[in-house]
């Protein structure tokens, strides 16, 4: 194999059609002095190739322990992880040319440009110079960074910094790419721009294996959902699946003073938010839950049902609690 | 593809040369890392006989190889702990190993005209002979190599920035000029004369200064320190390659 000058960055072709399959996974962390703490318990999940896979779930859920094993860069205490059939634990060398992780809160070289640091990653994995300097620039144009290409990523605010980090990894165009938390920190329009390259990169045959925390970013760029709650998966599907397991297909919020379950429990679901009282319910008895409402002064406020209540539905409690 | 073919040094050349240019921006810290060995140097020539000049130039030479260690742990502890650089370049076909000797040869490399420059000035004030050069470069390298490899591993203890400095300060001063790097080895008391020449950088400086005559060592004390040099740094080359290895799945 010639080395020099050539591109190593085209690993052998995949067959299977699934991209990565864990099971069992159990990851248990040992730290002197203070007890065990269980960060997985018993996780399995299968995500197909060409797949937006989103994980979801509360800080400490598990979601960045269980990518850190998927991706080569942790050991399990138990179970099994395989990504393209290559095992995970065993064969981490087989595995590597074939992902690229953007870690969470990663920030790329102070003292390099947006430009640098793309290009220079692409040649440490073993592309052809020409290769790289032509992803580099076109990946940075795509996230929206052709105007501070070439300042210095210290001069640059948190959002393009991290927008920097996921361009450096999406230019890799690795058959499986994992983001822990990709759009942290990051404006909703830089967020879009984000979603659209990666819903670009899943036309092109990669895979993305995500976490996430944002239930708008999980409902709209993901195939499948997984809800990691306590380390262990609660819930997967689509996020329609999700939704339906809430049992309504309308949401009605009551806010106010003396807003009691009780009363309203015969119109739907209840499930008791932060500050409010959300009922699961269909459209035909809006009107009733309206009505009782006005007369209890409570406001009032209706809309489809999202996966944030799916969320708080199936993990009993909102996705910001952090007890 | 088969473990056989993934090239153990994948990306070793390309990171090198990221850390140098990411090491070139903050020139005020590259020239500052002499800083302390010029300040020494001038008050040797304005205090202490003349004759002691070659050997404050030839240990601040090697010492100025040695802290490359000092700048590797700050280096490698910083970007994993501030940036998780370590997790970008670990989940991908580079490999572990040329991720740390990459960044050692990295940083050597934008240390190397303050390293040049100190090594000149001893040539200037005791010129050096082919051989002894030659010893100079040898022992340059090995006690590089040492210094990165103990920077890298211990750089992996840590999961604070701030918990480093004391620890980096301490332990790199401590083996860079409590033993006789700057001064002739008979100096040191003489019960402890054997202890320096199995501590690489006294060992190095003791070697040089021989070379250049500054120095007598008898043949015994010759190979001590040569021994101490080679397998000391082969020992701690082959556990950080070992140690990058392992640590990039525990990181």
């Amino acid at each position: 194999m010639a080395l020099k000058g050539s591109d190593l960055s085209a690993p052998p072709p995949l067959s299977g059609s699934v991209a990565l399959r864990a099971s069992g996974v159990k990851k248990i962390y040992h730290t002197r002095g203070s007890p065990p703490v269980e960060a997985l318990t018993d996780l399995s999940l299968t995500v197909n190739k060409g797949e937006r896979v989103a994980i979801l779930g509360r800080n400490g859920a598990g979601k960045t322990t269980f990518l850190k094993i998927a991706s080569t860069l942790l050991l399990p205490t138990s179970g099994e992880v395989s990504i393209f059939s290559m095992d995970v634990i065993k064969s981490p060398e087989q595995v590597r040319p074939y992902i690229a992780v953007v870690p969470q809160e990663g920030k790329p070289f102070y003292h390099l440009t947006p430009r640098e640091q793309v290009y220079t990653y692409l040649l440490a994995r073993g592309f052809a110079r020409e290769t790289a300097k032509s992803r580099a620039d076109a990946v940075l144009m795509q996230m929206g960074l052709g105007e501070v290409a070439d300042r210095l990523c210290v001069t640059l605010s948190g959002g393009q910094q991290q927008r920097t980090m996921v361009a450096t990894v999406l230019a890799t165009e690795a058959p499986l790419m994992f983001l822990d938390e990709p759009t942290l920190g990051m404006d909703p329009f830089a967020r879009r721009s984000v979603w659209a390259a990666l819903r670009e990169l899943t036309r092109q045959g990669s895979t993305i294996l995500l976490t996430t925390h944002y239930l708008d970013e999980a409902e709209s760029l993901s195939h499948k959902v997984y809800i990691v709650d306590f380390g262990r998966i609660v819930a997967a599907g689509t996020s329609d699946e999700l939704k339906r397991k809430v049992g309504g297909t309308i949401r009605v919020t009551l806010k106010g003073q003396g807003v009691l379950a009780e009363d309203f429990v015969s119109f739907g679901h209840c499930i008791r938010g932060d500050d409010a009282l959300h009922i699961i319910t269909e459209p035909d008895r809006i009107s009733e839950i309206l009505t009782l409402a006005l007369k209890k002064g409570l406001s009032t406020t209706v809309g489809p049902v999202t996966l944030e209540e799916a969320f708080l539905q199936l993990v009993g409690r909102s996705i910001e609690d952090e007890t | 593809m088969k473990l056989s073919t993934v090239p153990r040094w994948r990306g070793l050349g390309a990171f090198a040369a990221t850390e140098t240019r990411v090491q070139f921006h903050e020139y005020l810290s590259i020239a500052s890392s002499i800083l302390v060995q010029v300040i020494f140097i001038f008050f040797m020539w304005l205090l202490a006989p003349r004759s002691l000049l070659p050997f404050a130039l030839v240990g601040s030479t090697i010492f100025s190889a040695f802290v490359i260690g000092e700048r590797i742990l700050d280096e490698a502890a910083y970007i994993r702990i501030d940036h998780k650089l370590n997790e970008l370049y670990h989940a991908s076909p580079m490999s572990p190993e040329s991720y740390f000797l990459g960044m050692g040869i990295g940083v050597l490399a934008a240390y190397l005209p303050p390293l040049i420059f100190l090594a000149w000035m001893a040539n200037l004030v005791h010129p050096f002979s082919v051989t002894s050069a030659l010893v100079l470069l040898g022992a340059l390298v090995g006690v590089w190599a040492f210094a990165a490899s103990v920077g890298y591993a211990l750089s992996t203890l840590f999961r604070d920035m701030r918990a480093i400095w004391p620890y980096a300060t301490l332990i790199f001063n401590l083996f860079g000029v409590l033993p006789p790097v700057f001064y002739p080895l008979y100096i040191f008391p003489a019960a402890l004369q054997p202890v320096a020449l199995v501590m690489p950088p006294s060992a190095a400086a003791a070697l040089v200064m021989h070379s250049l005559n500054l120095l007598s060592l008898s043949y015994g004390e010759v190979i001590l320190a040569v021994c101490s040099i080679v397998v000391e740094t082969v020992c701690a080359f082959t556990f950080t390659v070992y140690w990058s290895r392992r640590f990039s799945r525990e990181g």
